[in-house]
């Protein structure tokens, strides 16, 4: 009997090999099939509204294909493990996918993904791409891996009324870091029960901290994590810099407590209920969040057009620039292992071009890379933020999307979560980060400042 | 009981009243549950809602977000318990009353085995499921997650099954009845309880589980209702905490019935009692 | 092949050894009918999950991963992973913490919680039963996310429970961050015990009343009846539960994910937790199983001290 079962076990765990190795493909698209794989996840259901009506704009255009969407309902880490399970297998792996920019190296390294380079070369609407968003859908090679569907750029949401009660005219524009502390430290004097500044900081947040945070910091000194080669970079001054702003914000009791800022929901009760009770003054955040406040959004209000104004977060210094932003975004990408991959090519050409994106980008609150729909009327008047969010494009900057690059994130909000509480000096914990930067991506691709 | 002596009386009080306040601390975290269900501007502190609103119910039961999903998930959930206790409860038997050199190595093995987490199996899982073309298939998702439970199940039952003395079945036995004529005839009888129990865990740890249909399933219409929760979580980290609630009180509806239906029908007790006694 | 060990029921119970079988005649048809029951259960398993188990216990050896180019060419790394688990700081912590979690919530908290639940329940009312089981069951049958938001929002600091404080005029602390494990450990026993109290009960309903009763006519007192009889009876239940819980236990993540999201710092950081930051937000796929093997470890060697000091298969 024991035998017996060893015998099926081994007989299932050689089977299982093979089925791993050769995966019949019945599941397979058909040529005249293709798969598009996209997150609809919560009250995001935008890229699920505009897929649909792409693919009976493309199924009209090309008879005989047929479209199969496959929506995951997955929070980010969910969908992207999911995207990498059906990638992995070819019978699975869909034709067209919602890539986010940030895995796109990665995934081109994978194998996942198919270059574009000779299909965007073709396409008269790539010129309406700037540089900067074609640099977003490359990969390690140079070669271009994804098409921008729209971004999202990050800056200072401020409480018009409370701003003017601790005598700050508006519309407030701070000029320099210094700037947007005098104003926390008057906002502290003149309404005690109020917290001026919200810097999202330590693990909790996640990448909320390391990017609406300290980037919008860092990226605004002298300094950036990597050099124009590539490398991370150690011991800068504009780091320890960054580090100390954190520490002033924290320390200084100008932004909530430790306590309630290492709350992994402090996000929701920023959006939800800080900011529309008139509790935060001040808050550097990302562009989307009105998304929160419109009629259909997870906490609806009515004033928050007329109560909020929206600014660039300023440099440093106030060195040109002048101001600063961080940016993310999603792209449409095409499948390697897909077998009608001209088809695919043109499903995506057809979700982005002008008169899909501008739907989209209105409709998701995105920040449009196309030029030509940046600049429709139809969609700067779509919602007061928009013309605003979208001219920080021209200063903003891409997290540097290597494969290490979460674990450096994480370095980050330690080294965050320690100057915040007070346990660690800027300079203490920048050093802390510099040899947790040694471990993550090893010492040949650190140079040292 | 007729005539109760004041200790017994005094008993019975104390273990009232310890049974209340343990209530109360078990029901205290499922109030902001039904207080944030009524409320439309809900959020994760417990405050009474500015007006009764049923809102977050309205704009839940819908078919797309609550009754297809719990369809769903009442036929993945049932398929998964009834497989998983027919085929435990013949397993347990011999189990049980045959010592096999194989029992223990195995049962352990496999024990083990599956409390490795799913996320650490996925992988594997996945590329099996291909190979065998069961990706997208709702039988696949049952048979998987029934096979995932049946460690337990087993294990769980085989235990049960101990305590049903073996005296009742040697009656049976001399009167030429075959295995499963006392399997079903006998023993099944004596250890109901036993039976709801395993039954009521696996169903309620199918209702729940949410990764295996994730990642097995891909059309939208097949999904159970632990998949569809995640559409009341936002983009940027934002829950609409209010429609999130009344959901989950909807969706627990259907497990609790299942339970106080079992308590009822099968976990009487006194079945097992009766029989040894008489 | 077959090494079923017939023995008569008689010569078993004089030996005090488990329950025998029906008739002591070695006969390999009859031994092959004895095992055809567990047909179905083989196959189910040898289909879906021997495979797979052996598979993610060899990625553990491996440099597996979701994405990045390991994915395409994975490749054995034998025992790096293992290695590199040993030298990260917060790998013992986590460790540590993980154990805490187990003792704390399933074999102290639920267990003896739920078999106080079931005992009192044997002697409550009626319809103090079905109140008491109704909310024990309804937070083991929520989804774990919302029951990990429910316990979020009782323990925070504007929470339920600094409410209640408050009006008794007590400043209560925020649970969530000065005492992490405390908030995470309470929060797991309230969803949990419904199990162990759901075992005890079929239990305890299948101990004879007249065990008990003679008992009583000897004079034995609640607690001695409760120590050498009742307790001894169902010890098999007692090891199985304990066995289950922990291996139930030691897999949480949503709550503690939910409630701390691991933190302050790593002060709520279980394996679990570790597992799903290495896997999933660095996708190291063959570190994060690493991290689930040992996780077995640990729960194997729980429950060798469970079947050592309880020795459920000596009847």
């Amino acid at each position: 009997m024991k035998r017996l079962a060893l015998a099926l076990a081994t007989g299932a765990a050689a089977a299982l090999v093979l089925a791993g190795c050769s995966a019949p493909g019945s599941v397979s698209s058909s040529s005249g099939t293709i798969k598009v794989a996209y997150q609809k996840f919560g009250n995001f259901t935008q890229m699920d509204t505009q897929m649909k009506a792409v693919a009976k704009q493309f199924e009209a255009q090309n008879k005989g294909v047929k479209v199969q969407l496959v929506p995951i309902q997955a929070a980010e880490n969910d969908y992207y493990t999911k995207l990498a399970l059906m990638n992995k297998a070819a019978a699975t792996a869909p034709d067209v996918l919602y890539e986010d920019t940030f895995l796109i190296k990665a995934d081109a390294d994978a194998g996942y993904l198919a270059p574009l380079d000779s299909y965007v070369s073709k396409w008269s609407d790539w010129k309406q791409f700037p540089d900067n968003a074609r640099q977003a859908g490359q990969g390690d090679d140079g070669k271009i891996y994804g098409v921008s569907l729209g971004t999202d750029t990050r800056g200072l949401w401020y409480n018009k009324t409370l701003l003017q009660k601790a005598g700050i005219a508006v519309p407030w524009q701070p000029k320099t870091w210094d700037d947007v502390l005098d104003a926390a430290r008057k906002i502290k004097a003149a309404e005690p029960g109020v917290i001026p500044l919200n810097v999202y900081s330590g693990k909790p947040q996640g990448e909320a901290s390391t990017m609406q945070g300290f980037e919008m910091l860092l990226y605004g000194t002298a300094d950036q994590l990597t050099d124009s080669d590539g490398k991370w970079v150690a011991g800068s001054k504009g780091f320890t810099d960054a580090l100390q702003f954190v520490q002033t914000v924290y320390q200084d009791k100008l932004g909530p407590t430790p306590q309630q800022a290492l709350d992994v929901n402090v996000g929701t009760e920023i959006s939800g209920q800080w900011i529309p009770q008139g509790k935060l003054a001040i808050d550097l955040d990302g562009s989307w969040q009105s998304q929160n406040w419109i009629s259909s959004g997870a906490a609806p209000w009515k004033d928050w057009s007329t109560t909020m104004g929206w600014t660039a977060m300023p440099t440093q210094n106030g060195q040109a620039p002048g101001k600063v932003s961080m940016s993310g975004g999603w792209t449409l990408a095409l499948g390697s292992k897909s077998k009608n991959k001209e088809a695919a090519w043109n499903f995506i050409k057809l979700a982005l071009n002008k008169k899909n994106s501008l739907n989209f980008d209105i409709l998701d609150t995105q920040i449009p890379v196309r030029t030509d729909v940046a600049n429709d009327p139809k969609y700067t008047s779509s919602n007061p933020t928009n013309a605003f969010f979208s001219s920080l494009v021209p200063v903003t900057h891409f997290r540097p999307a290597t494969s290490d690059y979460p674990k450096v994130s994480n370095a980050i909000q330690v080294a965050m979560e320690s100057v915040m509480t007070g346990q660690q000096s800027p300079a203490q914990a920048a050093k802390a980060y510099d040899d947790a930067l040694k471990q993550a991506v090893g010492p040949d691709n650190i140079v040292k400042k | 009981m007729a005539m109760t002596s004041p200790s017994r009386r005094h008993l019975r009080w104390t273990s009232n009243s310890i049974l209340a306040l343990i209530a109360v601390c078990f029901a205290l975290p499922l109030l902001w549950l039904l207080v944030a269900s009524f409320d439309d501007h809900a959020n994760l502190t417990l405050k009474l809602p500015g007006h009764f609103s049923l809102a977050n119910y309205q704009a839940v039961l819908t078919p797309s977000l609550a009754y297809v999903p719990l369809w769903n998930s009442m036929m993945i959930s049932l398929g998964c318990a009834i497989i998983t206790v027919a085929v435990a409860v013949l397993a347990a038997y011999p189990l049980s009353r045959y010592r096999m050199r194989l029992n223990r190595p195995f049962l352990y093995g496999v024990l083990f085995g599956t409390c490795l987490p799913i996320t650490a199996m996925m992988v594997p899982v996945y590329s099996l499921f291909v190979g065998l073309n069961l990706i997208d298939s709702e039988p696949g998702v049952v048979l998987f997650m029934a096979a995932a439970s049946l460690p337990m199940a087993i294990w769980m039952m085989k235990n049960f099954m101990d305590s049903v003395p073996i005296v009742l079945e040697e009656a049976a036995w001399s009167d030429g009845a075959s295995m499963m004529s006392t399997l079903w005839h006998v023993v099944v009888p004596l250890m109901r309880p036993g039976i709801a129990v395993v039954f009521v865990f696996v169903f309620v740890q199918a209702w729940g589980n949410f990764f295996v249909p994730f990642i097995l399933l891909l059309s939208p219409e097949k999904f159970p209702a632990a998949v569809s929760i995640f559409a009341f979580f936002g983009q940027y980290g934002s829950v609409m905490y209010g429609q999130l609630a009344a959901f989950s009180l909807v969706y627990s509806v259907p497990v609790l019935a299942l339970y106080v239906f079992t308590s009822r029908v099968l976990g009487g007790g006194s079945a097992l009692a009766g029989a040894v006694k008489g | 092949m077959a090494t079923a060990l017939p023995t008569t029921a008689l010569s078993n119970r004089m030996r005090g050894k488990g329950q025998g079988g029906p008739r002591p005649r070695r006969h390999p048809l009859r031994a092959a009918g004895r095992t055809a029951p567990l047909v179905p259960a083989m196959i189910l398993l040898a289909v879906f999950l021997v495979g797979p188990v052996l598979a993610s216990f060899y990625g553990s050896f491996t440099n597996s991963a979701l994405t990045g180019a390991a994915a395409q060419q994975t490749q054995f790394v034998g025992f790096a992973n293992y290695a590199q688990l040993f030298r990260t700081p917060d790998f013992f912590k986590s460790v540590l913490l993980t154990v805490i979690f187990l003792l704390g919530s399933a074999v102290i908290g639920q267990n003896v919680l739920g078999l106080v639940l079931s005992l009192l329940m044997a002697r409550g009312d009626r319809v103090m039963r079905s109140i008491v089981g109704t909310f024990v069951v309804t937070a083991w049958v929520l989804p774990e996310i919302v029951a990990a938001f429910a316990a979020y929002a009782f323990f925070h600091a504007d929470g339920t429970l600094n409410e209640i404080l408050g009006a008794a005029g007590i400043h209560g602390p925020n649970g969530l961050y000065s005492l992490p494990m405390v908030a995470v450990i309470l929060a797991n026993i309230w969803r949990g015990t419904a199990f162990s109290m759901l075992v005890y009960s079929a239990a305890l309903a299948d101990v004879p009343d007249d065990v008990q009763e003679s008992a009583e006519m000897d004079g034995a007192g609640g607690a001695q009846r409760l120590f050498f009889i009742t307790l001894p009876l169902i010890r098999r239940s007692i090891s199985t539960n304990l066995m289950l819980t922990t291996l139930q236990t030691l897999s949480v993540f949503t709550l503690i994910f939910v409630m701390t999201g691991g933190g302050p710092g790593t002060d709520s950081s279980t394996l679990p937790i570790l597992a799903y930051q290495q896997a999933f937000k660095f996708s190291q796929l063959g570190l994060g199983t690493a991290i689930a093997t040992i996780l077995l470890v640990v729960g194997a060697v729980f429950s060798v001290i469970y079947l050592r000091a309880l020795k459920p298969e000596v009847d």
